[in-house]
């Protein structure tokens, strides 16, 4: 009798206890009716932290300023985060928590990796769009994946243009510049070189050196040794924030070499032509958007506001933080003209309305009108180091591919 | 108290479940697992199918390590096998009654020739040879793009039972589920066996072992290739429930994560494997948990907490190294006991 | 045929700071059998110690490296005190991961108390290349390699010809018959682990100063594990001598085979090596008794 009695009590608070922790999590939960919800899975911890701080930043900026400013045709936009720490696991298991618990209609998150793992269930669901900072071009696929959009130009077009670029800037010289591409051996890296290659090829630029190292890029002595070999006229930077560039360009002098450094995006940011710059160098690249310092664009000019009364201890905005508002920015469109259309906010009525975005004007974050029809906004103007002002200033109009 | 389970023959010794008491409790653990789908919530389901994974690999890998005392650093990278298989297979048409066999048993094939080494080396050089192995699989992994699709990764499309689809979570906890079971079950049976018992042996001092009979190389290319096996399994799964995987997921920090788990777990038991891949898993979330309710009363403890996952994951490790060596099964044996014998004190 | 050369030069120059991290190991394991899986990471401390001494308490670059070099000590004898005398007798396995689980507590440490951006700290070394002919030879490159060899140099007859060099190398040959002699052991085991960590922290200071400061730091150790495998565990002179080889082969590789071979390669090598010499080239051949 006493043996039974403990047993179930035993399992009653085994139960309890398993059980409890969850509970006591979707009960603090509640969604409001009404609210549009944007769910994040942001690598705050992790490899990826110095983005990921921003990133969150980003989005859960935009939506307090939105709200500020009447919300999304009277609905007030809600912002969840969690760490995922830059793991697949983690950052799916977010996605799942998130959905059950807030019925988000939007989803950001972290990496490739995580986008193509919650693309079934996204579709499946049929109640979300997806977003993330990764400018890969397997994402920007709206018939294979028509839940997710890329808030910019993906790598290969990015060095599309970068190629245009050089060969409009190059036209009536003597010879094509040498162009030697370096680039780390991850996703970041590899993915925009195919395309930049391809219409190098197209335009009858020479390509003299294709340089791959490790990720970490710690020790490059043999790569600088290959590239100096190449004598290039042109080297182009993919896949890196800061490391190994400067150390790249040192040892290119030490050999008496003073080749132009070109980027892209997240290459460009100020790390980097922070460094570059001390060293002499004027780095040049193609950007999806304008920099966080100009003062041509009403929306960049509302972060700058927005950031001077909430985190006075910013001092530069990143590229990061503008890819996450302008997602934001996008989803809150896709979900006004859902709401003004008095559509419910399901996968097909938001993959048309982003679809019908093709005259979309984004605040001046992109220069032209943006053109969302396929997932993608494919526009990107060169910038130049300005050794005077200590910034990127732009050095070409807005181009588009 | 558990009173009047005496055994009369040899058989009924050996059994796993020898008492009417053991056997209900398992019953009514694999009932209430059973029935996840319809009392847990999507998370909790979603998390359930992960850990069903992690204890496949942990499994495999107390075999390896737990039981033969063979350090192995490629876990992760054997999970990758497995997952790549699957992945190739299913585009073939396969269909997962096979992948999923064929993805173990092209894995163990693999950790044959990973144990190769132990021919000549021991010990920690073995351990070092294993990482070698990691560094050329995940290698593989990225320049390998016919069959793996290179650093971008690959998809897998859904197991696919004559037109079921296993689409969705419930449904891919039943796979996942049946084949935790089925393997934790069959790895405790192989300790009962000639040779679990010669893997335990050559664990001990496989000089002895040796002169005992057992025959060294065959051991130990076994425990390779069977810990293989289950990570193999394991790769296939998680390949199913993501359906979408790229190389930078089997990195040496899942080979870590999982001899994490088996230490804290508990080394060379089945009842190891389960707590610790359970405990390793849930750790990450419990944090982000405690985090989260924490920021809402101090804001910025979050900020401070969330970087602290690795350091709680080493001060967790050490913990249990210099406290529990034997880990959370021996903390679970110890309070069974204690139910067992209750009134009277141990 | 100068591009062999000169990558061929260029890495075993660079093999020189791989040696020092490789001797970091190899003290450890020699003086007190325990496999040290968190170099890298001590080695990544030592370097942001000497950062946040140079630049945030602004100290001239010598004195901020001798404070690192300091507490890098210090924490060694922490660490060798509080983690590994109460798992002095467990199996191998324990006590890898229990380096493990120590080189993720630095690990997320420093990432928890600096972030993952990339620091630049200050340089201790003047960057003049070498240059003959078509074959550059980068300054910091040889650098690098002259500090480790003054070091290794250093070290080398250190253990050979003073007394307290000679105890330790009593200690990790055979630590009862030391003990009968009067040899302190808990004091030689003590003085490896804070003579490792010191050894580690100069070689995370020269790479530091060359690649950037960031938690990727670390993982520069994981070539480091095939040279100590080539070269033997408890060999410092295989140590070396495998470093540069290592160095060799794998400046070689990324210059023929492009960077990302440049992981794999060494370890190729080795686990064909290890067929012939199981034990590494200058390894100590163990007698297992019953």
């Amino acid at each position: 009798m006493t043996d039974s009695i403990r047993r179930t009590i035993v399992q009653s608070i085994g139960a309890a206890a398993t059980l409890g922790p969850f509970a006591i999590g979707s009960a603090s939960a509640q969604a409001h009716k009404g609210d549009i919800v944007i769910g994040a899975s942001q690598p705050i911890t992790g490899v990826f932290s110095f983005a990921g701080t921003a990133m969150n930043n980003g989005l859960n900026d935009y939506v307090a300023w939105r709200n500020s400013k009447g919300g999304v045709a009277g609905h007030k936009l809600r912002y969840v985060s969690e760490d995922s720490g830059f793991k697949l696991d983690q950052g799916v298991a977010i996605f799942k928590k998130i959905m059950a618990a807030e019925k988000p209609s939007f989803f950001y998150g972290d990496s490739t990796q995580w986008a193509k793992a919650v693309s079934q269930d996204a579709i499946a669901s049929n109640a979300i769009m997806t977003s993330s900072t990764s400018l890969a071009s397997v994402v920007a696929d709206p018939a294979g994946m028509p839940q997710h959009i890329v808030p910019g130009a993906t790598y290969p077009r990015l060095h599309e243009i970068l190629m245009e670029y050089i060969a409009r800037s190059s036209r009536g010289a003597a010879a094509k510049p040498n162009i030697a591409y370096v680039y780390a051996d991850t996703e970041f890296g590899r993915d925009g070189i195919p395309g930049g290659k391809a219409r190098a090829e197209k335009l009858g630029l020479p390509i003299v050196a294709e340089i791959v190292t490790k990720q970490s890029g710690i020790d490059v002595a043999p790569e600088v040794a290959k590239l100096r070999r190449a004598k290039p006229d042109i080297v182009i930077f993919q896949g890196y924030i800061l490391a190994p560039m400067p150390e790249f360009v040192r040892q290119l002098r030490e050999a008496g070499l003073n080749p132009q450094i070109m980027g892209t995006a997240w290459g460009l940011d100020k790390p980097a032509y922070d460094a570059l710059g001390a060293l002499g160098v004027k780095l040049s690249g193609v950007s999806m958007y304008r920099y966080g310092h100009e003062t041509e664009s009403s929306m960049i000019n509302n972060m700058r506001q927005y950031l001077a009364t909430a985190r006075p201890e910013v001092k530069n905005i990143s590229p990061f933080y503008i890819s996450s508002w302008l997602s934001g920015m996008i989803f809150a469109e896709v979900a006004e003209r859902c709401v003004k259309a008095n559509k419910p906010l399901t996968l097909p009525n938001m993959k048309a309305a982003l679809e019908s975005m093709k005259e979309w004007d984004t605040g001046g974050i992109t220069g032209l009108l943006a053109d969302l029809s396929g997932h993608q906004i494919p526009v990107g103007r060169m910038y130049a180091y300005d050794s005077d002002k200590k910034t990127m200033e732009p050095a070409s109009g807005w181009i588009k591919v | 108290m558990r009173t009047a389970v005496f055994h009369e023959t040899f058989a009924s010794e050996e059994r796993l479940w020898d008492s009417p008491t053991a056997r209900r409790w398992m019953l009514a653990f694999a009932l209430s697992l059973f029935t996840l789908p319809w009392w847990g919530s999507d998370y909790l389901l979603a998390m359930a199918c992960i850990v069903g994974i992690h204890v496949i690999a942990t499994l495999g890998l107390n075999l390896t390590t737990g039981n033969a005392g063979l350090i192995s650093l490629s876990h992760g990278a054997f999970l990758g096998v497995g997952c790549y298989t699957v992945a190739w297979l299913g585009k073939h048409g396969v269909p997962f009654w096979l992948t999923l066999p064929a993805a173990g048993f092209v894995t163990a094939a693999l950790g044959l020739v990973v144990g190769l080494p132990s021919l000549r080396v021991k010990g920690l050089y073995l351990a070092i040879a294993t990482l070698a192995a990691h560094f050329i699989l995940t290698f593989v992994f990225r320049e390998w793009e016919s069959v793996t699709g290179g650093v971008p990764g690959t998809s897998i499309p859904r197991a696919n039972l004559f037109g079921f689809e296993f689409h969705g979570d419930r449904r891919n906890f039943y796979l996942i589920f049946v084949c935790a079971f089925v393997m934790a079950v069959a790895a405790r049976n192989l300790a009962r066996t000639h040779i679990g018992r010669a893997f335990v042996a050559v664990r001990d001092r496989d000089f002895s072992a040796e002169i005992l009979g057992v025959n060294l190389l065959r051991t130990k290319l076994l425990a390779f290739a069977l810990g293989a096996f289950y990570a193999g399994v394991a790769g296939g799964l998680l390949g199913y429930f993501y359906g979408a995987i790229t190389p930078e997921y089997f990195v040496l920090t899942l080979s870590v994560f999982y001899l994490a788990a088996i230490i804290v777990g508990g080394l060379g038991t089945v009842l190891g494997s389960v707590l610790g891949a359970l405990f390793m898993t849930f750790v990450p979330e419990l944090l982000r948990l405690v985090a989260h309710t924490s920021s809402q009363w101090f804001p910025g403890v979050a900020a401070l907490l969330l970087p602290m996952g690795q350091v709680v994951f080493g001060v967790l490790i050490i913990f249990f190294l210099i406290f529990e060596p034997q880990g959370l099964a021996a903390i679970w044996s110890r309070i069974r006991r204690n139910f067992h014998l209750w009134p009277f004190k141990t | 045929m100068s591009e062999f050369i000169e990558y061929g030069l260029v890495g075993l120059l660079s093999g020189g700071v791989t040696a020092l991290i490789a001797l970091s190991f190899v003290l450890v394991y020699k003086g007190t059998g325990v496999v040290n899986f968190a170099v890298g990471e001590v080695m990544m401390l030592g370097a942001y110690l000497y950062y946040a001494a140079a630049v945030t308490f602004a100290l001239p670059p010598w004195l901020a490296f001798a404070i690192a070099l300091v507490v890098i000590g210090l924490l060694a004898i922490a660490i060798e005190r509080v983690v590994l005398r109460p798992l002095s007798g467990q199996p191998a396995v324990a006590v890898l991961m229990a380096t493990i689980g120590m080189a993720s507590i630095i690990h997320g440490g420093v990432e928890a108390g600096w972030g993952g951006d990339t620091y630049s700290p200050p340089t201790l070394l003047p960057r003049t290349p070498v240059v003959m002919g078509e074959i550059l030879i980068p300054g910091t490159v040889l650098g690098n390699f002259a500090v480790a060899a003054l070091l290794i140099g250093g070290f080398l007859a250190f253990f050979r010809y003073s007394k307290t060099g000679i105890a330790l190398r009593a200690t990790a040959s055979d630590p009862v018959t030391a003990a009968t002699l009067g040899i302190n052991i808990n004091y030689s085991q003590r003085l490896t682990w804070m003579l490792s960590g010191l050894v580690g922290t100069v070689a995370g200071v020269l790479i530091a100063s060359s690649a950037g400061l960031s938690p990727l730091l670390a993982s520069a150790a994981l070539s480091v594990f095939a040279a100590i495998m080539l070269g033997g565990m408890d060999s410092i002179l295989g140590a070396i001598v495998a470093s540069v080889a290592i160095g060799f082969i794998e400046s070689v590789a990324a210059g023929y085979l492009g960077g990302k071979s440049r992981d794999v390669v060494p370890y190729v090598v080795v686990l064909a090596v290890l067929v012939f010499r199981p034990y590494g080239i200058f390894g100590t051949r163990t007698i297992e008794r019953l």
